[in-house]
């Protein structure tokens, strides 16, 4: 009789912990729901919660990726990585990390610290248990070379898949709409204002020539009628002043347009854009 | 009761153990007794908000001091001054953490800023811990440096501080009493004399040193155009004289305000890290 | 000064609070290149002061100071700042404060510690700082975004 009490104990322990089990799975649908009706804040509490309480490590890093997903909905990327660093680190297999990872990736690129998810990229790329993994390291590589508005490199990484056309030809056409900012300086240099007509800003190239040669005019009709003085004056406060200016305005001009160039392809990327964003 | 009685009531034990988990599954994690283990986790790694959270459902069911001061801790931590100072007070009364309860209260006062509701209950000696009476002097004090106005003398000023702070503590309240200003009319009456004369005065030589130089040159021009029978450019001149040398005397006495401003702002940057590198000479306390 | 104090105090408080000790909602991220700042010419005055003052502006803007650079190491700039005064104070009062501007800003050996740096890089010196009003004077540049 006494043996069968010890099994009734036994038993009741065992369904205890299977049970318990069942209600860190509960708990995780319960904070689960909250994430997905968006309420990023209080869906960190329950995560938290069942962290503080699981004592079954298979469960930490699928807790903190859930945890830094939050943080980076609410757009804190800086915690978002520190999560995703930690689901990275309790990763059970190397799909789990290889996805921390990427999404460490993603948050380096939305937070436009290029430098650090090129570092990664390279890290990725060289792990050997990511080897039929490149497509999509090429791919957010290509991303970061966007964000920086390099879309020249971006094309190139995209390029490196055949999924990407749509990404390459978005590049391609910035690469088309950007004007060179050198050349544009270069040939204000040797006649004012022909680097903003270039960058498509006609009227403001014309004022310049017309500031500058009528500065100049003035300038020259000065010292050939012995007023060096005022040549000098008109010289100093007057044509370098609007010559400097035309070569601001060649920079600037050019720097816009290619800003907006790559703002329009940033946009349509941002809002309209398909496939799977950072 | 015979074995079997007690194989039965076993056997009935964990029938209804199974139950009530399965209709509950998740009263587990938010028994009172769970919540609180989790919210001094929260508490503890200073994810006060959150903590903030649970501790409001337990005292729904369960009042305790120490919850209770943890609680209105946690307000004060996350900056919600007036519900933290509301959650101090309940435990002014008969609680072994009053004294604790009325220390913190004069935090939340002093950190809210409002200095004035400070000194309204210090004066007024209300609520003062007995175990913590020269700390809240010491904020009481800060708050006069932090304010910088109408200090109270300076031995009760600097009474309730340590030795090795009080020469730092005395060169602070005598800057604020007598700061070595400068004065805007002066200033102006020196650059209306000599142009340019009342920006050396504050400071500012390089100024000074332009305002003079454009108001003569453009001075030497309007007389020598007039001596040459140029008119118009003497006239020209003369307008950029007066421009100049009116610049220079509203300039001088916009930089002694200038000047006095900045002495005041950096006394005050200068008295606010000192305060805050030292915590405000709070004690430690860890509840 | 007392305000000054307690935002000062908010702002210490903030900077060192946690992401999480203030719930926080859901925010997307904007993918754009961040733009330049721009500075505000146009005065809101609708008094006749105001119009003369937006009108002579506009000529400004539109004849000179777009072609001829980023002269001034200053901001706002010169034209900006000489607005803004008579804004603040009145004709008079706006050419004087004017004046000093435009002979500090000759000065070539400018002392720069004694300006605070905008983010756009350059000086920060606004006109509330020559208003004669102690309680207007700013050192730091306070940012809308």
């Amino acid at each position: 009789m006494r043996s069968y009490i010890k099994y009734v104990f036994v038993g009741l322990l065992f369904f205890k912990s299977v049970l318990a089990q069942n209600s860190v799975d509960a708990q995780l649908d319960y904070a689960n729901k909250i994430f997905e009706s968006s309420k990023y804040f209080d869906a960190i509490t329950e995560y938290k919660r069942v962290l503080f309480f699981s004592s079954d490590k298979k469960y930490y890093s699928k807790l903190y990726y859930q945890i830094a997903l939050c943080y980076k909905a609410g757009a804190h990327l800086d915690e978002a990585i520190k999560y995703f660093v930690l689901s990275e680190k309790h990763a059970s297999n190397d799909s789990l990390a290889f996805n921390a990872k990427i999404e460490i990736i993603r948050c380096n690129i939305l937070r436009k610290s290029t430098a650090r998810a090129l570092q990664l990229c390279n890290e990725l790329e060289d792990d050997i248990r990511f080897a039929s993994k490149k497509d999509e390291i090429y791919y957010w590589r290509g991303w970061a070379f966007m964000f920086a508005d390099d879309w020249e490199n971006a094309a190139k990484c995209f390029s490196q898949s055949k999924d990407y056309n749509e990404l390459i030809m978005l590049c391609g056409q910035v690469v088309k709409d950007k004007v060179s900012v050198t050349f544009a300086k270069v040939i204000s240099y040797i006649l004012p204002g022909a680097g903003q007509i270039y960058s498509g800003k006609i009227f403001s190239g014309l004022m310049s020539l017309v500031w500058s040669l009528a500065a100049g005019y003035l300038t020259v009709n000065a010292f050939m009628a012995n007023r060096a003085f005022d040549g000098l004056l008109i010289a100093e406060l007057v044509w370098l002043r609007f010559y400097r200016g035309n070569l601001e305005n060649a920079e600037d001009f050019a720097v816009e347009k290619n800003m907006l160039a790559a703002n329009k392809t940033l946009k349509y990327l941002e809002n309209e854009y398909k496939g799977v964003k950072p | 009761m015979t074995k079997t009685h007690i194989a039965f009531m076993s056997f009935f034990l964990l029938i209804v153990s199974i139950a009530k988990s399965q209709t509950n599954v998740q009263s587990d994690f938010f028994s009172n007794n769970n919540r609180l283990k989790f919210a001094n986790h929260l508490y503890n790694e200073k994810d006060y908000l959150r903590a903030l959270g649970e501790y409001k459902e337990i005292l729904k069911l369960v009042d305790n001091d120490t919850i209770r001061f943890r609680f209105a801790n946690s307000f004060l931590k996350v900056g919600r001054y007036d519900e933290a100072a509301q959650n101090f007070k309940t435990l002014f009364v008969s609680s072994k953490l009053q004294e604790e309860a009325k220390f913190s209260y004069y935090q939340t006062l002093f950190f809210s800023g409002d200095y004035n509701d400070f000194r309204i209950n210090y004066d007024g000696g209300f609520y003062l811990p007995q175990k913590y009476y020269k700390v809240i002097d010491r904020l009481n004090s800060a708050t006069y440096f932090l304010q910088q106005a109408n200090l109270p003398g300076e031995s009760k000023l600097i009474k309730p501080f340590d030795d090795s702070v009080q020469t730092k503590l005395i060169y602070f309240s005598q800057m604020i009493k007598n700061p070595p200003k400068k004065n805007p009319v002066t200033a102006a009456l020196l650059s209306a004399a000599i142009p340019g004369a009342g920006k050396f005065y504050s400071g500012e030589i390089t100024d000074g040193l332009i305002a003079l130089g454009a108001t003569l040159l453009s001075g030497f021009l309007a007389v020598n155009n007039f001596q040459n029978n140029h008119q118009f450019r003497g006239w020209l001149f003369t307008g950029l004289t007066a421009f100049f040398y009116g610049g220079s005397i509203y300039g001088s006495a916009a930089s002694a305000k200038i000047y006095n401003a900045k002495l005041k702002s950096d006394l005050n940057k200068e008295i606010k890290l000192y305060f805050e590198e030292r915590n405000y000479f709070l004690p430690k306390i860890e509840l | 000064m007392k305000k000054l104090v307690y935002i000062s105090f908010l702002w210490a408080s903030f900077s060192f609070a946690q992401t999480d000790w203030q719930k926080w909602e859901a925010k997307d991220i904007s993918y754009l290149l961040p733009a330049k700042n721009e500075q505000k010419l146009l005065t809101r005055n609708s008094s006749l002061v105001g119009t003369v003052l937006n009108s002579l502006k506009s000529v400004y803007s539109f004849t000179i100071s777009n072609y001829d650079g980023d002269n001034c190491p200053f901001t706002p700039t010169c034209a900006v700042f000489f607005v803004e005064s008579v804004e603040r104070t009145n004709i008079a009062a706006g050419i004087l404060m004017f004046a000093d501007r435009f002979t500090r800003d000759m000065n070539f050996l400018k002392d720069t510690y004694r300006y605070s740096l905008h983010k756009n890089g350059k000086h920060f010196d606004p006109p509330s700082n020559y208003t004669l009003n102690s309680h207007q004077i700013i050192f730091e540049p306070e940012y809308n975004d």
